[in-house]
């Protein structure tokens, strides 16, 4: 954890958000603010409102009231390709990679897409070298060298989810929201994953909001966590006054663990 | 480990590929060399035609979930067009300044948005008023058709002749009483770019860049209009005294543009706002293409046309060969002992050359990368950066001109009449549904199967006596024997 990090500038902050499905309010009254380079994980049981929260912040879905600034920047209203554009990227939950396209193709389309080439679609998706040699890049620094022309498809599911943050990483986002990046995976992949995440996070100006059921991984990696529950912030800080806050462990981490073990022993 | 992943890429093709082998062997025996060729031959006619309408329904299935039910409209709007295009462009020279018009309203949309939505116009008022202004645009387009004998320009070219194509030249208005029309267009698409800047809509945000770019297009459709203005008569004569192959390619490009330009005021102004509500979608275009036909019945009659060939496929006589044709441009081509009309070559090869044209762009550019991407996870692609509407309408649009180079194809060997949409649009569905939805190469495929399983049908109904509706039915048998292996289609990659 970096120790400056609550000086930091706020580069993402979200006021009084509110999205509401017919009668079932998903994120009620959130306000949360991300400082510039640090890991902030959100963690919270399943229907906590946590993927709803960040399509919100993408732009996926327009909040029912409240508003999302980005680099001081009202994006409320914006339209999710364009506050890509302004280096805000995001992953999901459950689909996250083109599994039709060859590795390969998977990076280089988010090479591309955040290019300035970005009107010229007919021309030969090769020609752009810059784009190559910045796949072939990130294609190494997600560990999936020798693996370029395969389809995404047929990559076990521990390389998959490389894959996706591999895209991410092309699409040289400032800000990276990721869905439950290790949803699936098994106990040995995960210590992986978390190092390139935190590599992506040391060797870049890069910031990274985490959502998460692993209580042991925010801990050891995050600068700040936010706890969520039914729509709400329940509690926000460092990982060790999230571990030290009585009203999180009383009420609600064991209620987690609980729902973790029942997952593992399904 | 080799062999088994070959196999599993290609069973479905090493299966069909067998398949057709035994069935030629059989075929070829029981029916002859003659009967067989000349039937394959007509199969492959008919499939390249199946292809050119499924390949874009497909496509635009396959990214956007949209059934576009007015598919089958763009491919009689392309043969209309094309057949009006090579017979006498009257109507299209005469009308293309009003069009140009509207357009050039239009894309005044970026300018006038920052102004339009600082207007203090309350939130309860902003929908009536943008309904108010569209209305008043339809009015004025309205006024501005008042007068003009818009059905006596459709009909010149029902009554050509071809013998001496000056001859068919018909005057159009003269332009003291002409300008007004487009100027009132112009007029309603500034009107229409108004309602679209949504006035006193403030989360509207502005693009950077949007400006500049409007202006070069005002400037440049606002030129084109008034060379359209004033090359109506002139222009029309200059395609009619062209060398008649000249005009007939170019008839081709004609209509497959003027398809493509269709289909994308179509996904902009009907599909757009409906994406949300999918059923409505399907009534919607639906809706669209009775109306489209209903509007070609009445400025040409529900009769059919036929159009005549160009000469390239005319010469009288019979060539021995493929490359004797290249030469003498005769009617018909002697292949493998069969007589073969030498102009639905030209549509097997038209097929064959769209389908490796859509292979190129689909494989290799960066539009169909972004397609298929899109095709697999749609929100990962817009959260990637990419304007997944702007990719929607250009899709549209391809889809469309692809649809309307199909029907142009057709028009000289199939009458032109204003059903014959919806009956390739059966069929385009049908290729769709046994291909796999979203798969061009599947609808490839299918499209094949569909036009050899009807000409085959066709032949045995002939020898057999039976009715012919039992080549109409083998393609839904087809479709049904294809749906209970493979439910998602033969290459189908989506439920
Ligand atoms: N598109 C939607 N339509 C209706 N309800 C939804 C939708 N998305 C999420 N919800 C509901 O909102 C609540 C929060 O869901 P979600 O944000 O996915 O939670 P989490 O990601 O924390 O598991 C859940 O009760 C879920 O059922
Ligand atoms: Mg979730």
């Amino acid at each position: 954890m970096a120790p400056e990090a609550e000086e930091r500038e706020i580069i993402l902050e979200a006021r009084n958000l509110r999205k509401e499905f017919g009668g079932l309010v998903a994120v009620d009254d959130v306000s949360i603010q991300i400082r510039a380079r640090t890991l902030h994980s959100i963690i919270g049981p399943n229907g906590a409102g946590k993927t709803t929260l960040f399509n919100l912040l993408s732009g996926t879905m327009p909040p029912t009231r409240g508003s999302v600034f980005f680099k001081g920047r009202d994006i409320t209203h914006l339209p999710p390709h364009r506050i890509a554009h302004l280096g805000l990227g995001r992953t999901f939950q459950i689909t996250n990679i083109f599994p039709n396209l060859t590795v390969l193709e998977n990076v280089r389309l988010g090479a591309q897409a955040m290019g300035r080439h970005n009107l010229r679609l007919l021309t030969h998706s090769d020609k752009y070298t810059q784009y190559l040699d910045q796949a072939e890049q990130v294609i190494a620094q997600v560990g999936l060298r020798g693996r370029e022309h395969m389809l995404a498809a047929n990559l076990p599911h521990g390389d998959k989810r490389k894959l996706e943050l591999g895209i991410m990483l092309a699409g040289n986002f400032e800000v990276l929201l990721l869905d439950e990046p290790t949803a699936g995976m098994s106990s040995e992949q995960v210590p992986a994953l978390l190092e390139i995440i935190h590599n992506i996070l040391t060797s870049g100006n890069r910031t990274i909001v985490l959502v998460e059921h692993r209580m042991d991984m925010v801990m050891s990696i995050s600068d700040f966590i936010t706890v969520m529950h039914q729509g709400r912030v329940l509690a926000e800080g460092t990982p060790r006054e999230i571990a030290s806050n009585e009203l999180v462990q009383s009420a609600y981490l064991g209620a987690l663990y609980g729902d973790l073990t029942a997952q593992a022993e399904k | 480990m080799r062999v088994k992943a070959i196999w599993q890429y290609g069973k479905v093709y090493i299966i069909l590929l067998i398949g057709l082998i035994i069935l030629s062997v059989i075929g070829w025996r029981a029916m002859g060399q003659q009967s067989f060729v000349r039937t394959a031959l007509s199969g492959l006619t008919l499939g390249a035609l199946y292809f050119m309408v499924a390949a874009g329904l497909t496509i635009i299935f396959g990214l956007m979930d949209v059934l576009n039910f007015a598919h089958g409209a763009m491919f009689m709007i392309g043969a209309y067009a094309g057949w009006q295009f090579y017979t006498n462009p009257t109507f299209l020279f005469g009308l293309a300044p009003l069009v140009l018009a509207l357009v050039a309203g239009i894309v005044v949309t970026p300018l006038i948005q920052p102004l339009a939505m600082r207007w203090a116009v309350p939130a309860r008022w902003q929908r009536t008023l943008r309904a108010v202004v569209i209305v008043v645009a339809v009015i004025l387009i309205i006024v501005a058709l008042l007068g003009l004998d818009v059905r006596g320009l459709a009909k010149t070219a029902m009554v050509a002749t071809m013998v001496d194509p000056l001859a068919e030249a018909t005057p159009q208005e003269p332009l003291a009483v002409f300008w007004k029309r487009p100027l009132l267009f112009f007029l309603a698409g500034l009107l229409i770019a108004l309602a679209q800047a949504r006035p006193g809509d403030r989360t509207q945000v502005i693009r950077s860049g949007a400006a500049p770019r409007a202006i070069v297009a005002l400037v440049g459709f606002v030129l084109l209009t008034v060379a359209a203005t004033l090359t109506r008569e002139s222009g029309a004569i200059s395609v009619l005294k062209m060398n008649a192959d000249a005009r007939f390619f170019l008839s081709l490009a004609a209509g497959a543009l003027i398809g493509a330009g269709i289909g994308a005021a179509i996904e902009i102004s009907l599909v757009r706002p409906l994406y949300v509500r999918p059923t409505f979608l399907i009534l919607a275009t639906m809706g669209l293409s009775f109306v489209l036909r209903e509007l070609t019945q009445l400025l040409w009659d529900p009769l059919p046309y036929a159009m005549s060939r160009p000469p390239l496929f005319s010469q009288p006589g019979k060539a021995a060969s493929i490359l004797e044709w290249f030469s003498k441009h005769t009617l018909t081509v002697e292949i493998m002992g069969v007589t073969f009309p030498s102009y639905r070559l030209f549509i097997i090869a038209l097929g064959l050359a769209m389908f490796i044209l859509l292979m190129l762009v689909m494989n290799y550019s960066r539009l169909g990368m972004t397609i298929r991407a899109g095709v697999q996870d749609r929100d990962m692609v817009e959260a990637l950066g990419i304007n997944v509407r702007r990719v929607f309408t250009l899709v549209f649009a391809l889809g469309a001109g692809l649809a309307a180079l199909g029907g142009i194809g057709a028009a000289p060997f199939a009458p032109v009449e204003p059903v014959m949409g919806d009956r390739f649009q059966m069929q385009g569905f049908i290729t769709v549904v046994i291909g796999g939805m979203g798969s061009y190469s599947g609808a490839a495929i299918g499209a094949l199967l569909l036009g050899l399983a009807r000409a085959f049908g066709d032949f045995l109904a002939l020898k057999f006596s039976l009715t012919p509706a039992v080549s109409e039915a083998s393609t839904v048998i087809i479709m049904a024997l294809v749906l209970l292996l493979r439910p998602a289609g033969l290459f189908g990659k989506k439920e």
